[in-house]
């Protein structure tokens, strides 16, 4: 699967452009704030029908103008498929795929599929546990399509069980009412964290194999799951005793607070390396290098779950990267399709199929 | 929003705001296309509303929609009332009508246990299920609330209200649409299907 042709207009700074690209490996050039970035945000959108960024649709659309039209022709082994996307500064977007209608923004990933790769991946050691969880239910919705209804459902419960919480448990109906939220708050949130686990077991040696490569050395990389709410390591068959109990410890503590303290909304994954805890004792070098490796290891899982290599977008990751990661980095991006923006010259030995040179959000 | 319209125009707009799926920009479009219309079409459409309002009340039995005291099917003598089926809405009354499978009564909520709209149990016509359940010789309660997280939650809720009552309680089975192939069925479904799968005794 690869990207064939792009169409923007008015998307971001872009009134109007045309990319016709080919598979392996394209590099795209430009000083800082010309556009670079948001080509990426283009293909990423057609993927996943939202920003990269995390900014709003409003935020895509030119100044000016009503809607940002992007259109994809996207290459499959058998078929040709045509994502036409109008994305609206008001009201819904508009969007076919050959012509037809697609309502479910997740059906998009049928066509085309992304990882991205950005230089404030930093976060995903470094930062709070919220950017973890978001990587790793991210890859689980990827592989397993029915998780997309599991955190769905798992973040109504919360909601809920929150407004619950916060209005206060007074009466009998009360108690009854929290009683059938927690119910529901272990099953659904349960499958949440069996399917968690389940992932990050497949994840942890690809991610001790993908840092080594980058890195140039073999540290042990060990990963824990780490719920808030339970002491010690957690087995996949004692996650739903493990929160029945956790819910009934807490529940003073909770009603206090007005708000859930229970659940894999609160949880974190501890990253390892070489006994030390990366997300506290680790350099900066390493921690970037190991937020790669994590990118670079949840592509390879979801690729191997659905059985496609997804488009690698790169944004500005050489700028951070010593020469000798950024060649290790590149030894290991997947064949097929990878497109690659830098403002500056590209690390030496890197080969590039082909050049594109963005300058205020034009082509030349 | 502040009013920028002639007072009638105004009020009329903040009216259709209040309408459920309808947003400032959506009401005001709605205000103009009013003010277009033919005065006998506008006239059709305010007794409408009237009209609905003055004739049509909740069944005092089930909670239905009904133009009496009484609503269609608790009217029907041949409908099994010791068979409920508990509801979120009327128009899902519509729905399980369709299948032309059940001859029992209904019983409608008018909503769903939800915290964050500060409806609680008290909310719904709770109460009154269990009333009619004790009173009427129910010998069977199917919850056909929606198969979301809300409507679970309201269905668990009301299994275990009605624990004490001594009547069986069902709930209806989620997953495949029957009679469509499987290949058509979303990832999603079919994934939650697989879940749930059970053994086929032989
Ligand atoms: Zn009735």
């Amino acid at each position: 699967m690869h990207l064939g042709r792009l169409w923007l207009r008015d998307f971001r700074c872009y009134e109007q452009v045309e990319l016709a690209l080919e598979s392996g490996v394209t590099v795209v050039t430009g000083s800082n704030g010309q556009g670079k970035t948001s080509l990426l945000e283009a293909v990423a959108w057609i993927a996943t029908g939202r920003s990269m960024r995390g900014v709003p649709d409003r935020a895509l659309v030119r100044a000016g103008t009503d809607e940002a039209i992007v259109r994809a022709e996207i290459e499959h082994p058998e078929h040709r498929v045509l994502v036409e996307a109008a994305i609206k500064s008001v009201g819904r977007n508009r969007i076919l795929a050959n012509k037809q209608t697609v309502t479910r923004r997740r059906d998009l990933s049928e066509h085309l599929r992304v990882t991205v790769f950005a230089p404030d991946d930093l976060a995903l050691v470094k930062g709070g546990p919220g950017g973890r969880r978001e990587y790793i239910d991210d890859l689980l919705v990827n592989a397993i399509p029915r998780f997309s209804a599991v955190t769905t459902d798992y973040e109504r419960v919360i909601k809920q069980r929150n407004a619950l919480l916060r209005a206060g448990i007074r009466d009998a109906d009360d108690r009854r009412t929290r009683d059938v939220f927690d119910v529901r708050l272990t099953e659904v949130g349960a499958e949440l964290v069996r399917g968690r686990l389940d992932l990050i077991a497949r994840l942890a040696p690809e991610i001790g194999v993908a840092y080594a490569s980058l890195a140039g050395s073999a540290p042990g990389f060990a990963t824990a799951y780490e719920p808030e709410w339970h002491d010690g390591p957690l087995a996949s068959d004692e996650v739903e005793v493990a929160l029945t109990e956790a819910l009934a410890r807490l529940r003073k503590r909770e009603e206090d607070r007005g708000v859930t303290l229970v659940g894999p909304h609160r949880d974190d994954w501890a990253l390892v390396l070489e006994d030390l805890d990366a997300r506290h004792h680790a350099s900066q070098g390493e921690q970037r290098t190991l937020a790669l490796g994590m990118r670079l290891a949840g592509h390879r899982v979801v690729a191997d779950a659905i059985g496609v290599e997804p488009v690698l977008l790169l944004d500005d990751v050489f700028s951070e990267l010593d020469s000798q990661r950024a060649m290790a980095l590149v030894e290991h991006l997947p064949a097929t399709q990878t497109l690659i923006t830098t403002a500056g010259a590209l690390p030496e030995g890197i080969r590039a199929d082909a050049w594109l040179r963005i300058d205020a959000g034009r082509l030349v | 929003m502040t009013a920028v319209y002639a007072g009638p125009v105004q009020r009329l707009i903040d009216e259709l705001g209040r309408l459920p799926g309808v947003g400032p920009k959506s009401a005001q479009r709605i205000a103009f296309y009013i003010l277009k219309l033919a005065p006998e079409d506008a006239r059709r459409l305010a007794g409408s509303i009237v009209e609905v309002k003055e004739k049509i009340s909740w069944c005092r039995r089930c909670f239905n929609i009904a133009e009496g005291e009484l609503c269609q099917f608790c009217q029907d003598e041949r409908r099994d009332r010791t068979v409920l089926c508990v509801v979120e809405e009327p128009r899902d009354i519509v729905a399980v009508e369709r299948t032309q499978e059940f001859r029992g009564s209904y019983h409608v909520l008018q909503g769903t246990i939800s915290p964050i709209e500060g409806i609680g149990p008290d909310q719904l016509r709770i109460k009154e299920l269990l009333t009619r359940v004790r009173d009427d010789g129910v010998t069977e309660v199917i919850l056909a609330t929606n198969p979301n997280t809300d409507g679970e939650v309201t269905a668990m809720y009301l299994a275990r209200a009605l624990s004490e009552s001594g009547t069986k309680v069902t709930r209806i089975a989620s997953g495949l649409p029957v009679g469509g192939d499987l290949e058509y069925a979303d990832e999603v479904t079919l994934g939650r299907a697989f879940e749930g799968r059970r053994t086929l005794d032989p």
